[in-house]
């Protein structure tokens, strides 16, 4: 997979996720907070910020791989940063990216619009869903309220992380530095769109 | 013997804590959690030196957490049978559903301390290194993550600097929360941009320096494999699987 990657894709990939799981962390204290005051449906609203860097990365390097290798090293970096979540964060990470992965290789890893973009937010969504139905027992919740918790982290992966992520990535492809990316190869960043 | 968990192969200690995590979404008893809990408390006192008080400052948003879990799962439970212990007008919590919150609720801390246990006795460096050497982590990948990890103050540095020039020029004079939150995209754009000219300058540099990326046979800081560690995961084991036996038989 990583035969065609340069380099400097991989070094970014991992310096977004510095970044990103620095943010991560701040919002895993945040909603961990706010949960023991209204319990696990405290993340769902903001579940799609955890899935932001899948979407900013591939649309900027735009190779097979990009969606799912930032989100795992995003969440490896958090391991290394010491927290207590540990290390099934990067189990999690990888599902999420897994999930965004899958709707772009659905597309082919030629379309980088808009809509593929909350496609993609929704995928990370309806994966780590599983694998949080899973792990954390949802199973012991009434359904219509797990329904309702999985509405709630579809739509937050699509406007959060799809949305979100193009406008972030948008804004920095603006500021020049993502000139020897395939995002700016691709003249108005939207591929065959 | 203060030093062993310490001294524990990162990569056995990273694949036994995740193997524990996953065996134990499997129980919905609140003795099994429990039980595990305690049982990897006492290993941390036993075999390793922390900073207490700093783990329970790191404990305490999960404990939090925790009882949002309890309570969640009290009110909206599945409806289940047993027996009503306590009742009030919108709704009635039966002794299986207590169980069932209880259950979780010691989940998220049992998963909390063996993360925390993880982490107070993980070298971040070694953790990377030995994920390289024993699980086979492409070198290109393990390499580049470490070049993140040492950015990490620097990017700190430059966080604080883009915060404080912001300040300067007026640009982030903003009152309600709501409204600081959406200047984050104000300093997360510099702090993006910026990042991405120095894994550019990393990575010339590295290739430079004539880093191929190919996989190794011969590392500058070798991590072993050594019989301790297939002890200490043989311990870890016995661990979990007396806390689940224990679990279920006392459940019933």
């Amino acid at each position: 997979m990583l035969k065609d990657w340069k380099l400097k894709e991989i070094v970014l990939m991992s310096l977004f996720g510095v970044v990103f799981g620095i943010v991560y962390l701040v919002f895993i204290h945040f909603g961990n907070i706010w949960a023991g005051i209204i319990g696990p449906i405290a993340y769902e609203w903001m579940f799609g910020i955890w899935f932001i860097v899948s979407i900013i990365s591939m649309y900027i390097i735009r190779k097979p791989g990009a969606a799912v290798l930032p989100e795992t090293l995003a969440a490896l970096i958090e391991v290394l940063l010491g927290n207590a979540v540990g290390p099934r964060l990067i189990l999690s990470g990888l599902v999420q990216g897994l999930g965004a992965e899958a709707a772009f290789a659905a597309t082919r890893y030629r379309h980088f619009n808009l809509a593929i973009l909350m496609l993609a937010g929704a995928g990370s969504a309806v994966f780590s869903f599983i694998y949080g139905y899973f792990i954390s027992g949802y199973a012991a919740l009434d359904p219509s309220f797990v329904a309702f918790m999985f509405t709630l982290r579809v739509l937050s992966g699509m406007v959060i992380a799809g949305m979100g992520g193009k406008y972030i990535a948008d804004g920095l492809l603006a500021t020049g530095s993502l000139r020897g990316y395939a995002i700016s190869r691709s003249g108005k960043g939207d591929a065959g769109a | 013997m203060k030093h062993l968990l310490n001294d524990m192969n990162p990569s056995f200690k990273f694949v036994i804590v995740t193997l524990s995590m996953i065996v134990m979404a499997f129980f919905f008893n609140p003795w099994t959690p429990l039980i595990f809990c305690c049982g990897i408390v006492l290993l941390q006192i036993l075999f390793s030196q922390t900073n207490w008080k700093l783990w329970l400052v790191c404990m305490l948003p999960f404990a939090f957490g925790a009882f949002g879990y309890l309570w969640t799962t009290i009110v909206f439970g599945r409806a289940s049978s047993g027996t009503i212990i306590w009742s009030s007008g919108f709704f009635d919590i039966t002794d299986q559903q207590l169980n069932l919150a209880l259950s979780l609720s010691f989940r998220v801390l049992a998963f909390s301390v063996l993360s925390l246990m993880f982490a107070f006795t993980t070298a971040p460096v070694k953790f990377v290194m030995s994920l390289m050497q024993q699980m086979k982590l492409s070198p290109k990948l393990a390499y580049s993550v470490l070049v993140g990890y040492h950015f990490l103050p620097l990017i700190k540095d430059e966080f604080v600097q883009i915060k404080q020039v912001h300040e300067m020029r007026n640009v982030a004079v903003k009152n309600s929360r709501w409204l600081r939150l959406t200047s984050i995209y104000g300093m997360l754009i510099p702090t993006l941009a910026s990042s991405v000219r120095k894994a550019e300058s990393a990575a010339f540099a590295m290739e430079a320096r004539g880093f191929t990326g190919e996989p190794r046979t011969s590392y500058f800081r070798p991590i072993r494999i050594k019989p301790r560690d297939y002890w200490l995961s043989l311990l870890f084991s016995a661990l979990l699987a007396a806390s689940c036996i224990i679990g279920v038989l006392l459940e019933k």
